[in-house]
């Protein structure tokens, strides 16, 4: 590149920030997990079901007092699932969401 | 839970969300993994902290919220200044190359002069607000204006007359470079009057380096996708392999005086005498590979090809020189959509290759298993039912573009995402041209008419 004292003056090419998103608070964590319900929910990427069900199986090895339900989350990874997350709020205590990438 | 390549991606993003979420990281892949190996990740350790992955999960659900966690608050992030630090032409190309400002290569630096020039290509105010993008599908989009898109217009080399055209990309809010870990290609196409004002090419080489408004158009997709859509590579952009379809997504214009068939955006809704573009997605591309609609008709190889690709949402879009088109017409095929039809009858694979394919499993089999038809009933076929993956007629592209050396063609996987009016860009006084507007080397060899077959 040529060797040149000139200076120039740029512009930023670079979106602004835009920061559209609410934040949002955890839900409140429980004491044990013994006699609860957790929900393992597959969210659609590729092998996350069968992931989820060898969770499921040291669930039953390890903590059988846990009762886990496994679901597959309605529709591919970026739809969302309002029905699944009113039932698991009814009937679930806890849940996991697997696996993401 | 989310795996360990996605860590870092996963904790910016809900920072960037205003949220704390606690993530546990099993070891990448688990796609592809047995059950065995699945078992080994779930009683094994999270590679990115080193302790046991399911002891991680414990603590996640029943360990005592934190402050923050409790009061989640997402900290603005400074508005960005117009202007960066005055320094020499050395010292800014390096600057924009080691940010990751570019796509490699050397830029026109934007500065305030000839992004003032770029934006005489149109009527819009400069501070007018254009859209949001991201690359990603749910991180923060970032919002940019008439005068970013200029930015990265001078960037790419283009000239106030492709502005427009730039401009049309960008009100379509979609990038060029999705952050899919899958390399995702991207094409734009354009049709109407816009094409030959601007000197586009639509004939001999229209996909190769020989066109200054094809290369300076398709290469300021990438830049706005960089820039505006906040490619960041690893950060991002995941996509494993990457995609050299991104440096000039395929930018070119339809042959539309050549073809016989309707336009695209003319099928798309638009008048024959509106500027349009249109965008398509997907990952591969097939030639003919010396195929000339010859030993066997370009429909029956089409069907041979489309056999390779897993027919995600029935998406194909085929690029056809205007000589292929006419081929086709003289066995029948009197429109575009009755190729079509035809391919979406005739493309078949056994039930088994169907859902076999991955990228079926993640977005097919859901709605299979939601009694959407045709998948529900495919998913109950013994493996060796045949199946008809590109059903859907309506999502089977046509695009005629090709300077008639040879009838051959492209057959990609493109799915059809939108189009969009370059008039509305336009400036109130016509297409703003240098007085000597800047033009590669054309190919005329068919201008006189004395080649091709007979129309």
């Amino acid at each position: 590149m040529l060797q040149t004292e000139q200076v120039y003056k740029v512009l930023d090419p670079r979106g602004q920030s835009t920061g559209v998103f609410e934040p949002a608070s955890m839900a409140p964590r429980l004491d044990a997990l013994d006699g609860k319900t957790v929900y393992l929910v597959d969210v659609g990427f590729g092998g996350g079901y069968e992931f989820l069900e060898e969770m499921t199986g040291w669930f039953s090895r390890n903590m059988p007092a846990v009762r886990t339900i496994l679901r597959r989350k309605k529709g591919n990874m970026f739809l969302d699932d309002p029905n699944l997350w009113a039932e698991i709020k009814e009937k679930g205590h806890a849940v996991i969401f697997a696996v993401g990438g | 839970m989310v795996t360990a390549r996605f860590a870092e991606y996963v904790e910016r993003d809900s920072r960037n969300h205003g949220m704390n979420l606690r993530f546990s990281f099993p070891p990448f892949p688990v796609v592809g993994m047995s059950q065995a190996v699945l078992r080994k990740y779930v009683e094994g350790n999270d590679p990115v902290t080193g302790k046991p992955l399911m002891q991680e999960v414990m603590d996640a659900l029943t360990k005592p919220l934190t402050e923050q966690e409790k009061n989640a608050v997402r900290a603005p992030k400074p508005a960005r200044q117009r202007m960066l630090t005055q320094d020499t032409e050395e010292n800014l190309q390096r600057l924009f190359l080691e940010n990751g400002w570019t796509d490699g290569l050397p830029i026109v630096l934007p500065t305030e002069e000839r992004v003032a020039e770029m934006l005489t290509g149109t009527s819009h105010d400069p501070d007018e607000a254009v859209g949001l993008m991201t690359i990603t599908t749910l991180q923060e989009k970032m919002a940019y204006t008439v005068e970013k898109v200029a930015i990265n217009a001078v960037m790419a080399g283009a000239r106030p007359e492709h502005l427009p055209v730039i401009l049309a990309i960008a009100s379509t809010q979609e990038p060029s470079m999705p952050s899919s870990t899958t390399s995702f290609a991207r094409m734009v196409i354009v049709n109407g009057p816009i094409r030959d004002e601007i000197g586009m090419n639509a004939g001999v080489g229209a996909l190769s380096p020989f066109n200054f408004a094809n290369s300076a158009i398709g290469r300021a997709w990438t830049m706005m996708s960089i820039n505006l859509a906040d490619a960041k590579l690893g950060d991002t952009f995941m996509g494993s392999q990457g995609n050299n379809l991104n440096y000039n997504n395929m930018c070119c214009a339809e042959n539309e005086e050549k073809s016989i068939w309707e336009p695209f955006h003319v099928q798309k809704g638009f008048k024959a005498d509106e500027s349009v573009v249109s965008l398509f997605r997907g990952w591969s591309v097939i030639n003919s590979m010396g195929a000339a609609n010859c030993r066997r008709p370009a429909n029956e190889e089409t069907a041979i090809m489309l056999g390779a690709f897993a027919g995600l949402r029935s998406a194909a879009t085929l690029i056809m020189d205007p000589l292929v088109a006419k081929g086709l017409k003289d066995q029948g095929f009197g429109t575009k959509q009755d190729v079509a039809r035809w391919l979406s009858e005739h493309v078949k694979m056994p039930a088994g290759q169907y859902w076999g394919a991955d990228i079926i499993y993640s977005f097919i089999a859901p709605l299979a298993r939601q009694g959407i038809e045709p998948y529900a009933s495919w998913s109950k076929l013994p493996d060796d039912e045949l199946v008809t993956p590109f059903h859907d007629p309506s999502q089977i592209n046509i695009v005629i573009v090709g300077g008639e050396t040879n009838p051959l063609w492209l057959t990609t996987d493109f799915l059809y995402t939108q189009s969009a009016s370059v008039d509305k860009w336009r400036p109130k006084g016509g297409i703003r041209r240098d007085a000597r507007p800047m033009r590669m080397p054309a190919d005329d060899g068919c201008s006189d008419g004395t080649c091709g077959l007979p129309s």
